[in-house]
């Protein structure tokens, strides 16, 4: 107990006994006792090692050996009771590991997505219109933001870009940012090699230059530094790599090569196109509040400036950790809760745990309290049982943890991973590793204060004479445990009725028909030079057509704009002649869908009516489009659109049929109206390439690049997906997230039903007498039968009734990632009550059956 | 020299006469024997077999604490022992404790002298 007083040596012991004797002798010798002198003194000294040995055990048993001696009896105590041992511990790794691998996830994903950014003096502009929530800004809001803007010291500007890379290696379709010459030096954004841009290097006419980001150093060139300086060919000109982006920094999302963005003069006018990341830095002294009310101060000047086109849309500014995480936000929040829930239901299951072992237990405390056991020695014993759960709990979560993250990590495919720029960066978080051992001790506290409490307050005589079976005790015990196993229920419920409610939800996602084939269909970017004539184009594709259909593993391929799915369309304005405007006065919109003949074969689009497009929808025929059934459907209810002609810039087309529907963002996003003309007549220099394999799309990726380097060289080629890597996209956070959850769910599921069946069991094992005398007045078995079931039931009762409520609270903060399901539903909660209640009743019924078979007689005279 | 009986002692006491000695001050384990054999006229004979347990019982639980010194007019080094403030509380308890025990024992064995 005084561990840091120093225990002196076994020959500092002995000197100073010798000491003694020497003292006592020359005393002695003083006196005249002078030739007896040290036999005297030694005899008596009485037994010096006797003495020696003593003093020794002083110190001895306070130490090493007594802790020793603890650490024995807490394993021999533990080995003695390996259900308890082993369930408590898996209870608790399972809730340890659990909340480490989703607290990992906070820090790279939500609070610091860009850690080598001075994230908290960033800001992001968001423009959010009654149509947009979180839309891209006009270059015209860039401009009066940049001039108005006083708690921003400086405003920059990023698009989206694509482009082709040519050298003597091929041609590579590359992605990246335009950005605002001031962006880099905004940011502060670290540079491995060269210099950022700059003021001038986006004058219109100033010479091109680009910076690259770090991955694409590395894996296109190799890290070299000879890259530096040097040019390469973007686009089609010739642009000199100026720097490279520190290692590891990925802005806004993960990216190839970056060039400056150059507006024309007269952008700061324009008002309606939407291609603009705005970000700022905070002045020095202002706070984000400040940067929000100054950005609705300017989109209020600007849609008085430009009242049609700018009306209804707001600016805020946000922090920079916020770009992205909108999504993921939805994810993690809810899974954060769950997690904490989960928790909560391994630390009161083990507390529960514990309390049931201390009250079997009172009989053996008690003998030990009577042998003269101290009180403090119990709890210590019952302490480093505690521990021994929490070390080994502990051990074993961080493990699962490390494999949690791994999972979540590996789970989510590289094309969701690639908007998070945190998601490689995930590993086990160093705060959630110290949250997990802050929890590990409270629960050692906790789950080892309660028994102590309770052990150390019994009453020698009442639990000796009668057993351990006092009515008095148990009772309390067991009201006690009655709340823990209450809550318990009300946790399982929650989770259980939130992973219902997703894995239907996801399942809704998966059976949803996104209305494209998502087996055997490679998709990818595609891009030709700017400057081929559009016969050339047709040529390149009409080449291609043949040569990717010759080619083994491959049935056919397909030009278009975007890939259904993709999330990457774009819009195209027409008319109706004989239709009225829509009243705002804008053109009306649709989805701009340019596609080769092979396209619908390729994707499984079907014709509902009329025909599709075919070879001879050639340049200088007909102009010909196809519309969806949703389109059809709106602008032409009740009618047959085909043969009715629409205008596109100013040139009549004629709908020759309806095709069924496409979802080109998510399924969960409204239908659009869409437009497919013939790529002939609409010759695309950018788009995408649908090819349709005849096995694993995904094998015939070399095939595929193979066909197009030999064919068309000049046309590049990038992020080559499978259609079901497209889905997956959209599903797989949820697919995730879902799984997760229903782990979760059975885990508390399990540790619910444990905790019911201990209670009534030992509760029966406690009232084994006071049932003994029922029976004997003439109680039936029923009678006991139902008394017993009849309280397990009641407590299982009261927590579906608190789990219920707490499931629909926490439906509500799942709502957003709800599909076809709705989260106020009560079905959910209430057939999972259902189920849980059966359970319950099971678990009830084996205690309750003993019970009832009770032997009075026996029982009696126990 | 006739033999006086030896009084055996009561449980717990060694440690407090211990600690009360050394109120006068540091001393080794032999000056601490010397003195309450001195002071009780030679009746209390202190076990040296429970003295030293007992210094070093007194030691672990900090009430008093041990180094080797040499003592002003000494050839040697000895270890001594002097009161922490720990054990100058814990004798005044012991003692006052003490001294209630005492006089309550008192009564009853002589109640006459009591009224």
């Amino acid at each position: 107990m005084w561990p840091f007083r120093r225990r002196p040596s076994d020959a500092e012991i002995a000197r100073e006994l010798r000491d003694h004797l020497e003292l006592e002798a020359e005393e002695l010798r003083a006196r005249g006792a002078a030739r007896a002198a040290p036999l005297d003194a030694r005899r008596r000294f009485g037994n010096l090692a006797l003495t020696t040995e003593a003093v020794r055990d002083v110190w001895r048993v306070a130490h090493v050996d007594q802790l020793w001696q603890d650490v024995r009896q807490g394993w021999r105590a533990l080995r003695h009771s390996p259900v308890y041992a082993v369930t408590a511990t898996i209870t608790l790794a399972l809730g340890i590991g659990a909340s480490t691998a989703i607290f990992s996830l906070g820090d790279p994903l939500i609070d610091r997505p860009f850690p080598l950014l001075p994230e908290s003096r960033l800001v992001w502009i968001v423009r959010r219109s009654p149509s947009c929530a979180s839309c891209a800004s006009t270059p015209a809001e860039y401009a009066a933001l940049s001039r108005a803007s006083r708690a921003l010291s400086a405003v920059g500007a990023a698009s989206m870009w694509r482009g082709t890379l040519r050298d003597a290696a091929g041609s590579e379709l590359v992605t990246g940012y335009r950005v605002s010459a001031n962006l880099f030096s905004l940011l502060q954004a670290p540079l491995a090699v060269g210099r950022g841009f700059r003021a001038g290097d986006d004058a219109s006419g100033a010479a091109p230059v680009t910076v690259l980001s770090y991955a694409f150093w590395q894996s296109r060139f190799h890290a070299s530094p000879g890259v530096l300086d040097s040019s390469i060919t973007l686009g089609g000109t010739p642009h000199r790599v100026i720097g490279v982006l520190g290692r590891d920094l990925v802005f806004p999302t993960q990216s190839d090569a970056y060039l400056p963005l150059t507006l024309p003069p007269d952008a700061a006018n324009d008002h309606t196109a939407q291609f603009l990341d705005l970000f700022g830095r905070l002045a020095p002294g202002a706070t984000v509040s400040q940067a929000r009310a100054e950005a609705q101060g300017v989109s209020a000047a600007l849609a008085r400036e430009a009242p049609r086109t700018d009306s209804g849309a707001v600016l805020a500014a946000r922090p920079l950790s916020e770009f992205h995480t909108d999504d993921l936000r939805l994810l993690v929040l809810p899974l954060a809760v769950a997690v904490a829930l989960v928790l909560l239901a391994a630390c009161v299951s083990v507390a529960n745990l514990a309390l049931a072992r201390t009250s079997v237990r009172r009989r053996e405390f008690a003998v030990r309290a009577a042998l003269g056991g101290r009180r403090g020695r119990l709890a210590r014993l019952l302490a480093t049982e505690a521990a021994f759960i929490a070390i080994a709990g502990g051990a074993l979560g961080v493990l699962g943890a490390a494999w949690g993250v791994h999972a979540m990590r590996d789970t989510v495919p590289a094309s969701f991973a690639a908007f998070a720029p945190g998601w490689v960066r995930m590993g086990i978080d160093g705060r959630a590793l110290i949250f997990t051992l802050c929890v590990c001790i409270g629960a050692v506290i906790v789950f080892a204060s309660l028994p102590i409490a309770r052990a150390t307050r019994v009453d020698l005589a009442s639990v000796l004479s009668d057993g351990g079976r006092g009515s008095a005790g148990g009772v309390h015990g067991t009201r006690l445990r009655s709340v823990l196993v209450i809550l318990e229920v009300s946790v399982a419920i929650v989770l259980l009725s939130s992973a219902a409610l997703l894995t239907r939800s996801v399942r809704n996602m998966r059976t949803g028909d996104p209305g494209v084939r998502l087996d055997n269909v490679l998709t990818m970017h595609f891009s030709l030079p700017s400057d081929v004539a559009d016969s050339a184009k047709r040529a390149v594709y009409r080449h291609l057509d043949e040569r990717l259909g010759e080619a083994p593993g491959i049935v056919a391929a397909g030009f278009a704009t975007t890939t259904p799915l993709s999330n990457n369309f774009q819009g195209v304005a027409f008319t109706i002649p004989g239709q009225p405007p829509p009243a705002n006065g804008q053109p009306n919109g649709a989805i701009e869908q340019d596609v080769s003949p092979d396209y619908a074969r390729v994707m499984g689009v079907r014709v509902l009516r009329g025909r599709g497009i075919g070879a001879r929808d050639v340049a200088g025929s007909q102009r010909a489009a196809v519309i969806n059934a949703y389109m059809a459907n709106r602008y032409w209810p009740g009618r047959d659109p085909v043969g009715e002609t629409i205008t596109i810039g100013g040139d009549p087309w004629t709908i020759i049929g309806v095709a069924s529907n496409v979802y080109h963002g998510g399924l969960d996003e409204p239908l659009r109206s869409e437009i497919d003309r013939p790529i002939d007549q609409v010759p695309i220099a950018t788009g995408d390439l649908e090819v349709l394999t005849t096995g694993d799309p995904s094998r015939a990726k070399d095939a595929v690049r193979a066909a197009i380097a030999s064919a068309e060289p000049t046309l590049a080629i990038g992020s080559m997906l499978t259609m079901r890597e497209m889905e997956a996209r959209h599903v797989s956070a949820f697919v995730l997230m879902s799984g997760v959850l229903s782990v979760f769910a059975a885990v508390t599921f399990v540790i619910a039903i444990v905790g019911l069946y201990g209670v009534v069991a030992y509760g029966v094992a406690q009232r084994t007498r006071e049932i003994g005398v029922r029976i004997a007045l003439g109680a039936g078995a029923r009678r006991i039968l139902r008394h017993v079931a009849g309280g397990a039931l009641r407590l299982t009762a009261v927590g579906i009734v608190i789990g219920c409520a707490g499931a629909l609270f926490f439906g509500r903060l799942l709502t957003a990632t709800l599909y076809r399901v709705t989260a106020s539903d009560p079905t959910t909660p209430l057939a999972v009550a259902g189920v849980l209640l059966l359970v319950a009743l099971a678990a009830a019924i084996v205690p309750a059956w003993r019970a009832a078979r009770v032997n009075p007689v026996i029982a009696l005279r126990e | 020299m006739t033999r006086r009986e030896k009084l055996e002692l009561l449980q717990g006491t060694l440690d407090m006469m211990i600690l009360k000695t050394l109120i006068f001050g540091p001393a080794h384990g032999r000056g601490i024997a010397k003195h309450i054999q001195q002071a009780t006229d030679d009746l209390l004979q202190v076990e040296h077999g429970s003295l030293y347990p007992a210094l070093h019982r007194l030691e672990r639980q900090g009430l008093i604490a041990g180094k080797w010194e040499t003592a002003p007019g000494q050839k040697r080094e000895l270890k001594y022992y002097r009161l922490t403030a720990a054990g100058r509380r814990q004798l005044h308890a012991r003692e006052s404790k003490w001294r209630a025990l005492v006089q309550a024992i008192g009564r009853v064995m002589q109640p006459a002298a009591e009224s």
